[in-house]
């Protein structure tokens, strides 16, 4: 009994010792089973610059509704589509010019785009407390100033005067200011665009394999040159064309039609990143990717422009068929002009096969605004109706599949565009010749290459600056349509008023209110735009 | 050495008579000291003495000369024993004793007829064995079945059979404690008496009661804090699954909200909503720290308590603010071998049902807003096809059937108390196809293995089949038009697994022109995949531990417990069809298999070592307790996902469970993806506690606890709490002695500093390693078809993150009156909670979010408890009791983080519902516009300010308040509307008994709450829903409506969430009637049967409310609770039952 009890004795005695013999501090010291920046290299600055690809792809405020609202459905040549019940306020938001301070759209917009300036201030924060000297860190702070370049001058487009936010906010009440004048927002824009222009190399191969479409010179130009176009400084447009030109890296595809082509050679995402192509929203979706989700790294641009099913049959069942060409542009294009069948996608009528851009097969008839036993659209943008190639449809399992088309890049700025640029900008300088020989490198093509005599999209003599202006406004229409340029080309122009006037437009809705829920963050330091 | 006539009262013992004839002195001596006397005479005696340096032995012949005491003794045991000196004027012998015999190695017992004897110390008094019989009966002379008899100061014990007879083994000098439930437990001295049958007196109340508290268990009445104790009785006979969900309305400042989803947890708030994070309480279940009890088998449970204030929660640190909810599961009671059987069977029925427009209604009120469209669309809609007229929520729901069988089996002896129970649960929601299904295991057995140690093991195993997760269905039944027949059709179709053609039974799709983005069929979906998922929860919680007592006063108990659990989920979705009701065609639905397998495990170890030490000195009593606990917890999931392989090749995944796998061989290799999260977090602690009174009559509780925590960085580790308590107890003062009113009363308070162990987003999902955020997952660049991961992380960590406290005070009294009639308990608590670990949602700014300290929420409330007992006659008696519980909730500051100290959380369309937490109001209010009506006509919009800020509007739509009068209606004028904590909750319960007929009634509710409903208003206006029945009476025109307005999903003003969102939350409930029947002891006893009880229980039989969802509560988590989405329907359930126990 008595040893008995000395066992037990010493057994309790070394039970706690036991496991607590361990030490406290090796116990107590966990850190994440999963990778935190701190186990990166470099501060994770690749990866911070990499997360602002996924920002552009992924955030409604740069690449579906809330762009597309903002970008197209509230020009003249596309409306909200879908059908007659679906996203109603759109309607009235966009189409008909009764912005609202507090809708999901325009918030949404609103916020991403400082989502992607907090990146890349966050990046340059890093790059900038590392001293990074190497070729490879270099073109990422190049890449950091031209998203956060770039989604300022969306903003400026966009709501004008907006809190210029440049620096890496650590305290949350940092963040609150209020506008900035417009001087010292393009002077911010231009700043970073010179440096990214220096930064950033001619093509995506510096990059190494594998980073088709990685921004580069021409993309932080092109955007450069849009903002001078704005700012009607046409002398910097010029130069800034003409050296993307001289840069050799671009020229414009033989066939009007390729610049949306997703599939190409039999090969899945071949048709991406085009020769014409100077930056692009790169979004994939994987072999059989519908059930995978680590598969998908798609976007809703693509999705929410395919046909939308209605009374049609389940192969239909493209998209949610938001963006849809209005009556206005189908009658604006000449009748011969190709790019009409190529740019407006017909109900009950054959979608033209591939030469037309399409697949050879027929889309069903357009029967009223509900879609009751058909469409409720009659034009569709057939600019995004690569969604429906079946080869990709097949490859990607989306076949009559919940509506999804999530493989297809944003094509934000091609070359065509810095060619209408550079006429705009010479004809305005008084280069005429200039100007008409730019043009008519659009309309050949647009032709079908036909050459000098032919009779469709016919050459345009410069005859006089007006007449050239008009002749180029035309040209952008046709050419860029659906593309998301048109409402900010009007309202640049002085045109909106009297385009948009009868839709519902007036002066003051050439800015967006800023959105109630950031002024109610700030407290009210930021102020509402002045007309709303 | 005087020569006794040895003929005592030895009584009834044949054996000690026979031994006594061949006694040597000795064994005379020894048996005479193992018989207790009634030492009156002796206490009495008084004595004078003075001798020096005296022999001990002409010290007691002096005494015996002054007295009438006599001393029996051996030689021997005076042979060593020194002079001894004493000096005693006149005082009493016990004390005369004492002081001669100090430090002698002797001892004294006296006996009766004032005898004396002395023996050595360690020799003293080996007890004999004595048989004691008896029957113990209450004061109407009935006897008490099931009563515990124990030996005092032992674990060795039995209880009372069906006649309330016992029979146990002890030593002669022993002292019986009696306790029996719902009777005062007595103390009987056996004194070598072979029978004592003690009449127990009906109990007088919660005074002795044994309470569980951190690390150990305590008299309540030497408790200065707040805990209140529910029988695990209370809990077994009711339909819950989960044993927190039988406590709605039961105690004071407990908070229960219920979910009518089998399986699933209420949402549990102890005195209010302390943080913005993690609200939910601390479940300790015999010692193991848990986070849920979904383990436990309601009927294993022998007590629950709530622990709600300062003093006894600071024990438990950092877990130790959102209160404790403490779970003592039964043991073998001691004694006999028990066998209890017990089982229930019943039905749940849907009750309050939301009302919805039928197909004729719906008929009228689309065609009415089609004409609003814009152009006005005034074509009838085409329903070709769309003849049915379902009601849409009975499609989807059904009765319930409800049953539980439990079968326990206890035994015990001296050294080994053994309890083994099994149970089975069978659970049926009201969705179709709903069904929860639980096997439960227990075993307990402590062993005694000598008088200083024991050691003990427990384990419980559950196995869970979780159901089919229907808990979309109800949201999405409603959204469907009664147009869609519920009902199937058959069509020839294509075998979606073959080639041929099959006949089947298809279930109709929509009418994709009206209704597609966000509504379904649900009948389509749960239909063919309710039965294609699998799976199993086991779930092992044991626990194994050794106790050593020595030096008399210390105990040092170790235990190690380990909660390890795994959750394995197979889902399967098969190929399916169902039709166009358009076209009559039928159409593959569901196009690929696929397969989803889930893994997830659960990995908690916990050990305590804790060293109790208890002492008594004359007046002063004192336990002290000093404790080292650790606790690690892990979590570990796996997920793979494959579906069939595609092309010629591909065949699709079988219908047929032996190939729902990831590799089964019909899966797509290059498409088969895994992924799996993990975290772990550990914590080690140091505690200390001391419990002290002064005669029972003034009492002081004193706790420490420092926690080390891996969840923050080294700097930051430890944190300290504390607690202190004090309590008077009044009617032991003399004072007190003369009134007759009062039997017991106490004031008592406490103040302390509490930890909560919040780091969470401001869902409530907990971030595991605050000072290290994650990485966003799925942020991903793509170029061309390249994928890379974008290292994006979640929120800026701070590296000076602390742990929230909460600094609580409690004072507050409980007294018994007349005659133990009357207990009533009453406490006010003030609970300030500091430095709320605020996740600062800045996605809004398009800012990083942060996670930092900074604000502090104030919980103040007032606790009321009452009973009555009353015993009328032999037959009936009458139990009433009520409790309420008052709460202010108010947020004092927030985080200067954040811009604007706000914390909003948005829901449904855009975020139109609100719930905003600001300084300077309750948490979470909901926040929005107040309609003052309805536009009636443009001449009404003309001479109203202007609510252009806001959207376009037109007559019928929603007239806002110009709030801040300054003319124009703008989002300035959004206020707050609604609040979604109660300001007081009460309940009660009523009990009757009559001869063996028991009736009990619990009735419960809340008031001053508010609802904000999202349904039938706020859905996403990208959505064709039917309409809720409230539009039948909607505005169409002038004058007809001031309340619902104009229908249009193109009015977006009508989207903004406003007062027409909310709902009176107030409700009453009858929550549980429960009528029993308890056979007579002399019936059962015939065929050998202890006890044998049937009962009818009819839970929530009717609930009064003011508002138009399924049910009056809606949970949710810290700063967003409240929200009617349209689900919750808590059934009425009915059943009827039997337990008996052998």
């Amino acid at each position: 009994m008595k040893n008995n009890k000395k066992i037990l004795w010493s057994l309790l005695v070394a039970f706690p010792m036991l496991f607590s013999i361990a030490g406290c501090k090796k116990f107590l010291d966990r850190k994440p089973l999963t990778a935190t920046l701190d186990d990166l290299n470099q501060g994770a600055l690749e990866g911070q610059v990499l997360g602002m690809y996924n920002i552009l792809r992924s955030y409604g405020g740069f690449s579906t509704l809330p762009w597309i609202d903002f970008h197209s459905i509230r020009d003249d040549d596309a409306q909200k589509g879908s059908d007659a019940s679906d996203g109603k306020e759109v309607v009235t938001e966009f189409d008909a010019f009764n912005y609202s301070k507090d809708d999901w759209a325009p918030n949404t917009y609103w916020n991403d785009h400082y989502a992607m300036i907090n990146a890349a201030n966050t990046a340059l924060y890093t790059a900038d407390s590392l001293k990074v000297t190497d070729d490879a860190s270099l073109r990422n702070v190049g890449e950091a100033l031209f998203f956060r370049a770039y989604a300022y001058w969306e903003l400026v487009k966009t709501y004008g005067e907006v809190p210029l936010i440049n620096f890496r906010i650590v305290n949350p009440t940092d963040g609150i200011k209020d506008k900035s004048p417009l001087p010292t927002l393009y002077a911010f824009i231009d700043s970073n665009l010179q440096a990214a222009t220096l930064l950033l190399p001619l093509n995506s191969d510096a990059y190494g394999n594998g980073y088709d479409g990685r921004v580069t010179k021409g993309a932080a130009n092109t955007v450069w040159a849009e903002t001078y176009l704005f700012r009607q400084n046409w002398a910097r447009v010029v130069a800034i064309c003409n050296e993307i030109i001289a840069s050799g890296e671009y020229q414009l595809n033989a066939d009007f039609s390729d610049n949306w082509r997703e599939w190409k050679n039999s090969i899945p995402g071949a048709g991406k990143n085009s020769p014409e192509s100077i930056f692009e929203m790169q979004a994939t979706v994987g072999a059989n990717a519908v059930n995978n989700s680590s598969l998908y790294n798609g976007s809703d641009f693509g999705t929410s422009q395919q046909v939308r099913q209605n009374g049609a049959p389940v192969s239909w069942n493209l998209g949610w068929g938001w963006n849809a060409p209005t009556q206005s542009l189908v009658d604006a294009f000449a009748a011969n002009d190709p790019r009409k069948e190529r740019t407006i996608l017909f109900s009950g009528q054959s979608d033209g096969g591939p030469a037309l851009g399409g697949f050879g097969a027929t889309v069903p008839a357009y029967t009223n605004p509900d879609g009751t036993g058909g469409l409720a659209q009659k034009y569709w943008n057939k600019k995004l109706y690569t969604g429906n190639d079946p080869a990709m449809r097949t490859y990607t399992g989306y076949i009559n599949q919940s509506g999804s088309a999530g493989w297809i890049n944003h094509r934000i700025y091609r070359y065509a565009e810095v060619i209408l640029m550079l006429a705009e900008a010479a004809n305005e300088l008084g280069d005429g010749v200039t100007a008409a020989a730019n043009l008519e490198l659009i309309r050949n093509r647009a032709s079908g290459n036909l050459g000098p005599t032919r009779t469709i999209v016919p050459p345009i003599a410069f005859v006089d600056k007006a007449q050239m202006r008009t002749a180029i406004k035309n040209e952008r229409h046709y050419e860029l349509a659906m593309e998301g340029k048109r409402f900010y080309d009007l309202v640049r122009w002085g045109d909106a008023n009297s385009v948009l006037g009868p839709l519902g437009y007036t002066n003051r809705a050439r800015y967006y209110p800023i959105p109630q829920q950031a002024i109610d963050l700030s407290g009210g330091v930021l102020k509402q735009n002045p007309e709303w | 050495m005087k020569v006794i006539d040895l003929q005592l009262n030895v009584r009834g013992n044949s054996k000690l008579h026979q031994i006594l004839r061949v006694m040597k002195f000795t064994i005379l001596l020894l048996l005479i000291g193992s018989m207790h006397v009634y030492a009156d005479g002796f206490s009495q005696s008084k004595i004078s003495l003075r001798l020096q340096q005296a022999d001990l032995k002409r010290a007691l012949i002096l005494i015996e000369k002054q007295s009438n005491v006599r001393f029996l003794y051996n030689q021997n045991v005076l042979k060593n024993v020194g002079k001894v000196s004493v000096e005693a004027n006149n005082e009493a012998l016990v004390k005369v004793l004492n002081d001669l015999l100090e430090g002698t190695g002797i001892s004294y017992k006296i006996l009766e007829d004032d005898l004396v004897v002395l023996n050595f110390d360690d020799e003293f008094f080996a007890p004999a064995d004595l048989k004691v019989t008896g029957t113990v009966k209450d004061s109407s002379g009935n006897p008490i079945p099931g009563a515990s008899v124990v030996v005092k100061g032992t674990k060795n014990g039995t209880s009372t059979d069906a006649n309330g007879s016992y029979t146990i083994t002890v030593a002669d000098d022993a002292t019986l404690v009696f306790s029996g439930i719902g009777f005062a437990t007595i103390e009987e001295k056996v004194s070598g008496r072979a029978s004592v049958s003690p009449t127990l007196a009906a109990s007088e109340r919660k005074l002795d009661e044994v309470v569980v508290i951190g690390y150990g268990t305590a008299s309540k009445r030497d408790l200065t804090g707040s805990i209140v104790k529910i029988a695990g009785k209370d809990v077994a006979d009711k339909p819950n699954t989960n044993p927190i969900a039988s406590l709605q309305g039961k105690v004071a400042g407990l908070s229960v909200v219920n979910s009518g989803t089998p399986g699933q947890s209420p949402d549990i708030r102890i005195r209010g909503t302390v943080s913005i994070g993690a609200v939910k309480p601390l479940y300790v279940v015999d010692g193991i720290f848990n986070d849920n009890i979904d383990y436990i088998n309601p009927n294993d449970i022998e007590s629950i308590e709530i622990l709600k204030d300062p003093s006894s929660l600071a024990i438990f640190g950092v877990r130790g603010a959102t209160g404790v909810i403490a779970i003592t599961t039964k043991r073998a009671k001691a004694g006999q071998t028990t066998v209890n059987f017990n089982t229930n069977f019943g039905f749940k029925k849907l009750v309050d049902k939301i009302k919805l427009a039928d197909a004729e209604q719906f008929k009228t009120l689309f065609a009415e807003e089609r004409s609003y469209f814009d152009p006005p669309v005034l074509d009838p809609f085409d329903y070709t096809g769309l003849t049915a007229n379902t009601d849409w929520i009975d499609a989807v729901t059904r009765t319930g059937k409800f049953s539980t069988s439990n079968l326990s089996v206890s035994t015990s002896s001296e050294k080994n108390r053994f309890n083994f129970g099994v149970g089975y649960q069978y659970d049926e929601g009201i969705i179709r196809h709903e069904k929860l299904e639980k096997w439960l295991m227990s075993i307990s057995d402590e062993f005694r293995i000598s008088k200083a140690v024991r050691m003990g093991v427990n384990v419980n195993v559950s196995r869970q089949n979780n159901p089919y997760d229907a808990t979309w269905v109800l949201d999405a039944a409603r959204k469907v038009i009664p147009q869609i027949s519920a009902g199937t059709q058959q069509f020839r179709v294509r075998n979606p697994y073959g080639t041929d053609s099959i006949d089947m039974d298809l279930y109709s799709g929509l009418d994709v022109g009206l209704q597609s983005a966000g509504v379904v069929n649900p009948l389509i979906q749960l239909e063919n995949e309710w039965d294609k998922r699998r799976s199993f929860e086991l779930r092992t919680v044991g626990s194994v531990f050794g106790e050593l007592t020595f030096l008399k006063n210390f105990t040092l108990r170790s235990t190690l417990y380990a909660d390890v659990s795994n959750i394995n989920t197979r889902q399967y979705t098969p190929l399916y069809y169902a039709y166009n009701p358009k076209n009559n065609e039928p159409y593959l639905y569901s196009q690929t298999t696929r397969l989803r397998e889930e893994d997830n495990t659960y990995r908690k170890f916990q050990q305590d070592h804790v060293l109790n030490y208890k002492r008594s000195f004359g007046d002063h009593n004192f336990t002290g307790t000093a404790g080292f606990t650790t606790y690690y917890f892990g979590n570990f999931n796996r997920i793979g996902n494959a579906s069939q392989a595609t092309g010629a090749t591909g065949l699709p995944i079988p219908d047929d469970p032996r190939f729902w796998y990831i590799n089964s061989g019909f899966q797509d290799p290059s498409n088969t993806a895994s992924t799996g999260s993990q975290s772990e977090y550990t914590t080690v602690s140091f505690l200390g506690r001391v419990l002290y009174n002064f005669q029972n009559k003034y009492y002081l509780n004193a706790s420490f606890r420092d926690d080390a925590s891996s969840r923050l960085p080294e700097l930051n580790r430890h944190q300290q709490f504390w607690a202190v308590g004090a309590a008077w107890d009044i009617s032991k003062e003399n004072f007190m002695q003369t009134q007759q009113v009062f039997d017991f009363l106490k004031i008592k308070a406490s103040i302390g500093l509490l930890g909560n162990q919040t780091a969470s987003r401001l869902d409530g999902t907990p971030l595991n390693y605050p000072f290290y955020p994650n990485l966003n997952t799925g942020t991903n660049a793509v170029f061309g078809t390249n994928v890379y991961s974008a290292a994006d992380p979640e929120y800026i960590p701070n590296p000076d993150l602390k742990w929230e406290t909460v600094f609580a005070k409690e004072i507050g009294f409980e007294a018994n009156a007349f005659k133990n009639r009357l207990h009533v308990e009453a406490n006010y608590f003030n609970r300030e909670t500091r430095d709320l670990m605020t996740y600062v949602d800045r996605s809004a700014l398009g800012l990083k979010n942060k996670l930092v300290n900074g604000g502090s929420i104030r919980n103040t409330g007032q606790e009321i408890s009452a009973s009555w007992d009353q015993k009328f006659s032999r037959d009936f008696s009458l139990n009433i009791g009520g409790n309420i519980t008052f709460l202010q909730n108010k947020v004092l500051n927030l985080s200067s983080d954040l811009p604007t100290g706000i914390l909003q959380r948005r829901f449904q369309n855009n975020g139109s519902a609100e719930s905003r937490t600001t300084a300077g109001y309750p948490i979470g209010v909901f926040y929005g516009y107040v309609v003052e009506g309805i536009y009636q006509s443009y001449a009404d919009i003309l001479k109203s300010p202007s609510a252009a800020a806001i959207g376009s509007y037109r007559p019928g739509d929603f007239k806002f308040k110009d709030v801040n009068g300054d003319g124009v209606v703008s989002a300035d004028d959004r206020t707050v509307i609604g609040n979604p904590t109660p300001d007081f909750t009460y309940g009660t319960s009523i009990n009757l008994t009559y001869k063996g007929f028991n009736l009990g009634v619990d009735m419960l509710g809340v008031y001053g709450n508010e609802i904000f409903r999202t349904w039938g208003s706020l859905e996403s206006p990208f959505q064709r829903v039917n309409y809720s029945g409230d539009k039948i009476d909607r505005w169409n025109g002038e004058g007809t409506s001031n309340w619902v307005p104009i229908l249009g999903q193109g009015d977006r003003i009508n989207y903004n969430g406003s007062s027409y969102n909310i709902e009176d939350g107030s409700f009453f409930r009858i929550r549980n009637v429960q009528l029993g029947y308890s056979f007579s002891q002399a019936m059962l006893s015939k065929i050998k049967v202890k006890s044998l009880r049937l009962f009818v229980n009819v839970q929530n039989l009717k609930t009064f409310k003011n508002n138009y969802g399924y049910t009056a509560e809606y949970g949710g988590d810290a700063t967003a609770f409240g929200y009617d989405n349209a689900g919750g329907a808590l059934p009425m359930v009915s059943t009827a039952g039997l337990n008996i126990t052998f």
